[in-house]
């Protein structure tokens, strides 16, 4: 049954503290910000000039757009599914509250609580050629220097870094299903995969948007992890948007680098306000 | 009375406040590759001036961009450690940024030494206290007797190592820049007086021009990769991997430069014996044994302009105290070579530093980047040209658009 009570007319009062904290760190930022990506901007020179699409254009002429664009796109499929597929899995391993389930938890939960460059010089380390976990192997692998494994590696090392947060919003989600609906289910025959995938999995709607809008749109914005690991190597097969707005920065391209922020911008627009849309929809139609 | 005691108090703690210096702080972006020496003189400073300086540390890994992205927020120290190269200094927008300290008396003591570095248009913003940062190849001794003076002399020794089962030359691609070395010691023969570097600064030639030194240069290094000259994991080994391989004898070179002395003696153990015993150092350019120096960042230090006059007259005493009777005091602790004329070589100097200044002495040639801007991105397609993803012409090209991008921003005349 659809609850069709309007809200009452003082509801979104509650709202304003978060719109005043969007408008101010976010909303303002960009509108006094983008314009410096059609700008001249460089630390070679005071002047600051409108020079249109000019950016873009160089960065496309260097080859460096359309790549960078790729590689962050594919990095943040790639931590989106690990991070949701790893996580639901813990989730439903640790759903009851029990003492080693808690201590469990607490486990996952410790790496999100490290700075995200710290665990990635961490990662660097065990991973090297002459690493821990090469010499637990047996083998000889650069994870982070070999073109076919660095991106999923660094991927992975971002799925282990938040998935202990991931992991508690989905323990939140399962555990507000109503232990009748389940009971329910297994009166009428149904299986754990069938109580699974037609009670649980819609039920946990709204944690599965929170959770694929937070990992897709952070790994869009991805830099730190990527910067600790492989600095957008090799080559440039990890050199996602915010690596490259970084090197730009760093030569006193700032023009150029604006407009690559400005790209990430629109990229995490484009992707989280249709997506969540479309997974509210999805919770609304289940 | 007490209060005759008390104006007698405050009539002698205010003579005390007029005769005492006043502190003021200064703050200083240095390189946090600053050898122990240079950190002393800056404490000397303080004691000396009653100033304090406050260290605010740029990791020399990344130097660059960090700095740059510090002064892109419009962030400026008191005293400022950067390069001294034409290009490193336009990026600062030095008119605009930097003090001008043309007619200071260090000018007229270091030579012809601003002719090529920390001035632009005829004015001297830097004061140079360190020797420049001269590039070689650091070699191993006890593995390679006869050094290679030439790139073809190069492809042989990598051919006799590798049998040898010793990895030839160690590149540190984890750290990123450098793998530029190479390419850059490859081109010293071409940019003989700097020929090479004013015709790219000047449009006269571009680095991707069909058969260019440049592009020769990256095919030079493609080859040797191809060759399998360099260690297995070029792509994640940092720059102090290279130091360690050398010095242990798991590798017999390494493209470097001078300044990466103390990370040579940290991979020893700080045993500048073993060092001695076993590392050398010599020039190599494609054809002829020429070593190819550029000004460093160590002890080179601009003063940019905060509007604050109290702080800007701390810093002149600053340069003037680095650049003053205290400097032979530093070039006798720091057992490096002076740039000013009339301070004494230091005495006691170590076999490999001894083996920097002989090759510098024997031909020298400043590196073909110095003056060009927008080169900042040549380790980014290293890294390509390292991973196949880039044949040597496609990166010439690409880096010849971030130099135009540059030198049109620069305003140089010929773009």
């Amino acid at each position: 049954m659809r609850n069709n009570r309007a809200a009452p007319p003082w509801a979104h009062r509650w709202a304003l503290p978060a719109m005043v904290l969007v408008t101010v760190f976010f909303v303002a930022p960009f509108l006094l910000n983008v314009r410096f990506a059609f700008s001249s901007w460089t630390s070679f020179r005071a002047e600051i000039t409108w020079n249109g699409l000019e950016n873009f254009g160089t960065l496309i002429d260097q080859d460096l757009l359309a790549n960078a664009v790729t590689v962050t796109v594919l990095y943040a499929v790639l931590c989106m599914a690990i991070q949701n597929t790893v996580s639901l899995s813990l989730a439903l391993a640790l759903q009851r509250t029990s003492r080693i389930n808690t201590i469990f938890r607490s486990a996952f939960f410790l790496p999100t609580l490290i700075s995200p460059l710290a665990a990635g010089y961490i990662w660097r380390g065990l991973l090297a050629p002459d690493g821990a976990v090469n010499s637990f192997l047996g083998i000889e692998w650069a994870w982070l220097g070999e073109p076919s494994t660095a991106l999923l590696v660094v991927a992975f090392i971002d799925a282990w870094k938040w998935s202990g947060l991931i992991t508690l919003v989905y323990i939140a989600g399962l555990n507000s299903i109503p232990r009748s609906l389940l009971e329910s289910a297994t009166v009428d025959g149904a299986g754990p995969w069938t109580r699974f995938r037609r009670v649980v999995f819609p039920m946990l709607a709204p944690a599965l948007t929170f959770n694929v809008a937070v990992t897709l749109v952070g790994a869009l914005s991805a830099y730190d992890v990527i910067a600790a690991t492989t600095g957008g190597g090799p080559g440039d097969h990890t050199r996602a948007l915010n690596v490259v707005m970084r090197q730009q920065w760093g030569q006193g391209f700032f023009g150029s680098a604006s407009a690559l922020g400005f790209t990430v911008t629109l990229l995490v627009i484009a992707t989280a306000v249709p997506l969540v849309w479309w997974l509210r929809r999805r919770e609304v139609a289940g | 009375m007490r209060a005759l005691l008390g104006v007698a108090i405050a009539l002698s703690l205010a003579g005390c406040a007029a005769s005492a210096p006043e502190e003021v702080k200064l703050t200083l972006w240095h390189n946090s590759a600053d050898p122990a020496p240079l950190l002393e003189m800056y404490k000397k400073f303080e004691k000396q001036s009653g100033h304090r300086i406050e260290l605010v540390s740029i990791p020399s890994d990344g130097f660059e961009d960090t700095t740059q992205t510090k002064w892109a927020t419009g962030e400026r120290p008191d005293i400022l450690e950067y390069h001294a190269t034409v290009s490193g200094l336009l990026a600062l927008n030095p008119a605009e940024n930097l003090r001008d300290l043309t007619g200071e008396a260090y000018i007229a003591r270091s030579g012809d030494l601003y002719q090529a570095a920390g001035s632009v248009n005829g004015k001297v913003y830097a004061a140079i206290t360190g020797f420049p940062q001269v590039f070689g190849l650091y070699y191993n001794k006890k593995l390679l007797p006869e050094p290679p003076k030439s790139f073809a002399d190069l492809s042989t020794a990598c051919a006799t190592l590798k049998s040898s089962g010793v990895t030839p030359v160690f590149e540190a691609g984890g750290s990123i820049w450098p793998t530029q070395i190479l390419p850059i010691l490859y081109l010293a023969d071409a940019n003989q007086a700097n020929a090479y570097g004013k015709a790219i600064a000047g449009h006269s030639s571009t680095l991707a021009d069909s058969g260019s030194p440049f592009v020769a240069g990256l095919s030079a290094y493609a080859k040797l990769k191809a060759d399998g000259c360099f260690n297995k994991d070029i792509v994640t080994a940092k720059f102090e991997d290279s130091m360690k391989a050398l010095v242990t004898g798991k590798a017999a070179m390494v493209a470097q430069h001078s300044d990466m002395l103390p990370a040579l003696l940290a991979a020893a153990g700080g045993d500048q014996k073993i060092v001695d015993e076993n590392v050398g150092f010599v020039g190599l350019s494609s054809g002829k044994p020429l070593v190819t120096y550029a000004p460093g960042p160590i002890g080179t230090f601009y003063l940019p302009k905060t509007g604050d006059a109290a702080r800007e007259k701390a810093a002149l005493d600053f340069v003037r105290f680095m650049t003053g009777p205290a400097y032979a005091e530093y070039i006798a602790a720091s057992k490096t070579f002076p740039v000013l004329k009339d301070v004494p070589d230091p005495e006691g100097v170590s076999s490999v530093l001894q083996d920097v200044k002989k090759a510098y002495d024997g031909g020298a040639v400043i590196a073909f980047n110095s003056d060009i801007p927008g080169m900042g991105g040549l380790a980014q397609l290293m890294s390509e040209l390292i991973a196949g993803q880039k044949d040597p012409q496609a990166a010439a090209t690409q880096l010849q658009s971030q130099v135009e991008q540059a030198a049109k921003a620069a305003g140089l005349p010929g773009w």
